[in-house]
């Protein structure tokens, strides 16, 4: 499909067409055209129900068969055949309320949508929290991500990457109000699951309690089905309990974000490996249908230098994350060398210091900008005290009595770019220098450990040694067989397992059901539709994103506890204000071509409609510039620009930003609502060639009417 | 000034809105605007009688429109050939100045369209030969369409007649 065009909106204009071209005649023919086109509106205002495909369908074969003229036959034949062959996109448009391509304005979703991996409903949880409604907003979230806890604290949060209003300032803290809403929900108790379906019978076994399949468990709960979970480590939750540190995640959030899926009936056997523990022969005699495989990646890249194989203290950084994380807080030694860049090494170095590792220097071979870690973590462990070495390719692991004393690194240069623009790390001759380290931690990569799956045959491996899965599907090369999460895509981050596994749940429903699996890409659901909140421009551009509170440096060097301390409830609130809808207003630059172009004004100043090449804003300046003409607000195709009169005054609004508000004058003759001397004034010097205009006098068209017409009445005396 | 003129014969006329609604229905507008409207006047005591009158109120198509200077967008244009006011829906962006603009009230609002609209003689129609869709409904045959040559000199007419009984 042309990600450009829209079935539904193609065959909207298509019958619009039709009905304005006059050449349905026949009167009854072009009341079932209204109709079918009034259902296909309704589908791509996103107002239709289940029932309107059906309807549309049965009326164009009215249309059919009626056969009153050979127009209306072919109208019925056409808008029936293209319904029939573009059914999986009216169907979505009905059922997730998107319109991926942009062409039905009421359902673009917004840009952070887009952007989450799991497309949460982002711009209506950001509003319910400003609302203090925070079991409604966690609700919203776990209709697409059963993790918010643990999602508001490590996300990666790729929607703020994506955000408009970063376009305009900063954008917003997506990913924290959505930690501010879970931890006000759970202290509330209001944290609650949605009412699962029906027991429908099945069993599926979920191999690896990570977040892809406690997020498959989840959803396949919800529909029903009866689901265990095999997770050979002592803990649940994958990697977020084992791979990332608690002074990130405290344990807390994954339990209680883990015990409201076991409370929907999943059961999670710890310590239970597979090929071990039990057999794939013994979880079918059990009655398992179904199996996926979410076990993550667990192993890591080795750096293959002289010397990693043969001392004592080169510990890989997810072993090592792993140990601590299961409780072993003895300290590794006192200089610690972490190999690598990524977020990895970071968690693994900050880890280093709480356990009081004296010195942590992390060697990357390329330089501070090119880092794949966040920045943000990057600063968090500069301030605790991590040094960092870059350019530094490590060679060789030096020893002595069988114990690490250092590493051999030569110092890089950076190339200039090569054909695809990167910049290569290049030794640079006779730069061989000892750090000493007793303990080095290798953190370049992670690989999947397939012990245990040689049970599934018939499963394939890619080259890079995932789990061989159709993208659809999510099934195996084995039937009845799935696979998600790292497993399938190589080391990604959690809100990507997440994804995974609600997919995965889709499908394996879909696969134990019969149901066709999509042939479209997924779309994410627009969950609901709030209003905005109603504050003034100056506020809307004032309000900055709030600086969240740390733990004390010293604290933070010596113990696990919490880095980040979360919003207050005023500062969470102010946030989600600065939210500018973009789920609402889609951005189409529409008002500012009018008012520039069309009415000569140029008050509206909204560079940030322009994504790409975003240009200055200044919400202010529309106030001192705007009449108050309603152009706008008229072609808004979604509403987001809005004029209102309102206590005495006329108002302009976009997604509840007052721009302007001027106050209103009134008929001299009938009291009726004029606009605002403003907008008079533009008129007046407009006409003030062709001759001044009721004299100056301020009445309304209806009076004006009454009163020419009164002048030319002719009553006339009876005749004798 | 159009090269038209649309008279309306007050005596005849008995205020049935048939013109009004005639003028709706051909331009398939939703509730609010009347392009074309009869003003009625009185009842007024004349000798004792109650009178009322009507008078039918399109546009005038001005020679000098102060709906087109007032217009910003160059939508409400008078036509070259004929001088009728007409607004072109493509360019019109719904900023209401011509309908502030105007002394008679003549344009009028679409809120289904978010457009100006107004009486524009029908000119489809009389392009075609037809007369304007308020004219062809009139039910007293009080409106009269055509060059201003063509209008019937009635009200000259009554008023010789009158003088005539005078005597």
């Amino acid at each position: 499909m042309d990600s450009q065009t829209c079935s539904v909106k193609k065959l909207h204009d298509q019958i619009e067409q039709t009905l304005n071209n006059g050449s349905l005649s026949h009167p009854r023919c072009r009341q079932r055209a209204t109709e079918i086109f009034d259902l296909v509106h309704d589908v791509s205002q996103g107002l239709a129900g289940d029932d309107h495909f059906d309807s549309i369908l049965e009326l164009a074969q009215n249309l059919v068969d009626e056969g009153l003229t050979p127009a209306c036959r072919e109208l019925g034949e056409h808008v029936a055949a293209f319904v029939d062959q573009h059914q999986e996109e009216f169907i979505s448009h009905i059922r997730t309320h998107t319109c991926p391509t942009g062409r039905c304005p009421m359902l673009t979703p917004a840009p952070c949508q887009m952007a989450c991996p799991a497309g949460i409903d982002i711009p209506s949880y950001v509003t319910l929290v400003g609302q203090g409604k925070y079991a409604e907003a966690i609700s919203v979230i776990r209709r697409d991500n059963p993790f918010p806890w643990v999602c508001g604290l490590v996300c990666t949060h790729p929607c703020e990457f994506m955000c408009v209003r970063g376009r305009m300032d900063k954008s917003i803290a997506i990913m924290d109000l959505k930690g501010f809403a879970a931890e006000k929900a759970m202290s509330a108790q209001s944290y609650q699951n949605p009412e699962p379906g029906p027991d429908n019978g099945r069993k599926i076994c979920i191999i690896g309690g990570g977040p892809g399949g406690l997020t498959a468990a989840y959803y396949l709960a919800l529909r029903g089905y009866r689901v265990t979970v095999i997770e050979a480590l002592p803990v649940a939750g994958g990697m977020m309990m084992v791979g990332i540190p608690r002074y990130r995640l405290p344990r807390e959030v994954i339990d209680r974000e883990v015990a409201m899926i076991e409370s929907l009936g999943v059961e999670i056997r710890l310590n239970t490996r597979l090929g071990k523990d039990v057999t794939i022969e013994s979880l079918r005699s059990e009655g398992f249908e179904g199996f996926l495989l979410a076990i993550g990646a667990h192993g890591s890249y080795k750096l293959m230098i002289p010397g990693e194989d043969d001392y004592e203290g080169v510990i890989p950084a997810v072993s090592f994350l792993r140990r601590v994380s299961l409780g072993d807080h003895r300290r590794p030694g006192k200089k610690v060398a972490v190999v690598g860049g990524g977020n990895v090494a970071i968690d693994a170095a900050r880890t280093c210091l709480r356990l009081g590792c004296e010195r942590v220097t992390i060697l990357y071979r390329r330089t501070h900008d090119q880092m794949p870690a966040h920045h943000e973590e990057v600063v968090e462990a500069e301030e605790e005290g991590v040094s960092f070495s870059y350019l530094t390719i490590p060679k060789q692991v030096q020893g002595a009595d069988g114990r690490a004393t250092g590493i051999v690194c030569v110092r890089a240069e950076l190339s200039e770019p090569d054909g695809s623009g990167r910049r290569r790390p290049v030794p640079v001759e006779g730069s061989e220098h000892v750090i000493e380290a007793d303990v080095i931690i290798p953190a370049i990569g992670q690989e999947i450990r397939p012990q245990g799956l040689e049970a599934f045959e018939e499963v394939d491996w890619t080259r890079r040694n995932t789990i061989r899965v159709h993208t659809v599907t999510m099934q195996t090369n084995q039937q009845g067989v799935f696979a998600v999460g790292d497993a399938v895509t190589g080391p990604a981050t959690v809100v990507e397992a997440i994804a995974g596994g609600k997919k995965a749940a889709s499908a394996i429903h879909r696969h134990f059901e019969g149901i066709a699996q999509p042939a479209l890409p997924r779309v994410p659901v627009r969950r609901r539709r709030l209003p905005h909140f109603d504050l003034p421009a100056s506020l809307k551009t004032d309000l900055d994103r709030p600086k969240m509170h740390q733990l004390s440096n010293d604290r933070r060097r010596i113990t696990f506890q919490q880095v980040h301390l979360g919003f207050n409830e005023q500062q969470a609130h102010e946030e989600s204000k600065r939210c500018l809808r973009c789920d609402i207003c889609i951005r189409c630059g529409r008002c500012v071509e009018i008012c520039r172009d069309k009415m000569g004004i140029e008050a509206l100043c909204l560079g940030y409609l322009d994504f790409d090449t975003p240009g200055p804003t200044d919400l202010r300046i529309t106030a001192e510039r705007c009449i108050a003409c309603g152009a706008c607000a008229t072609n808004c195709p979604t509403g987001a620009m809005q004029m209102t009169d309102r206590d005495g005054y006329r108002e302009l609004s976009l997604c509840g930003t007052v721009l302007n508000r001027l106050q209103l004058e009134y008929c001299e003759v009938c009291g009726a609502v004029l606009g605002p001397a403003r907008y008079h004034d533009y008129i007046v010097k407009r006409v003030r060639d062709v001759s001044p205009t009721s004299n100056g006098r301020r009445i309304c068209l209806e009076c004006a009417r009454r009163q020419s017409g009164g002048q030319h009445a002719e009553i006339t005396p009876p005749p004798r | 000034m159009s090269k038209y003129y649309l008279f309306q014969d007050q005596k005849r006329c008995i205020g049935c809105m048939a013109c009004v609604a005639a003028c709706k229905s051909r331009q398939a507008l939703p509730r609010g605007p009347f392009p074309s409207l009869v003003v009625t006047i009185g009842p007024r005591l004349v000798g004792n009688l109650p009178r009322t009158a009507y008078t039918f109120m399109p546009c005038f198509h001005c020679e000098n429109p102060w709906c087109v200077a007032a217009c910003p967008t160059g939508a409400m244009r008078p036509r070259t050939e004929d001088g009728i006011v007409t607004v072109d829906p493509d360019l019109c962006v719904g900023c209401k100045t011509c309908i502030s603009a105007c002394p008679w009230g003549a344009p009028q609002w679409n809120p289904e369209t978010g457009k100006a609209v107004k009486c524009d003689y029908c000119y489809e129609r009389v392009e075609a030969g037809l007369e304007p869709a308020c004219v062809t409904v009139c039910p007293t045959k009080c409106l009269y369409f055509g060059t201003p040559e063509e209008i019937p000199e009635i009200r000259r007419e009554r008023y010789a007649r009158a003088r005539a009984q005078d005597l």
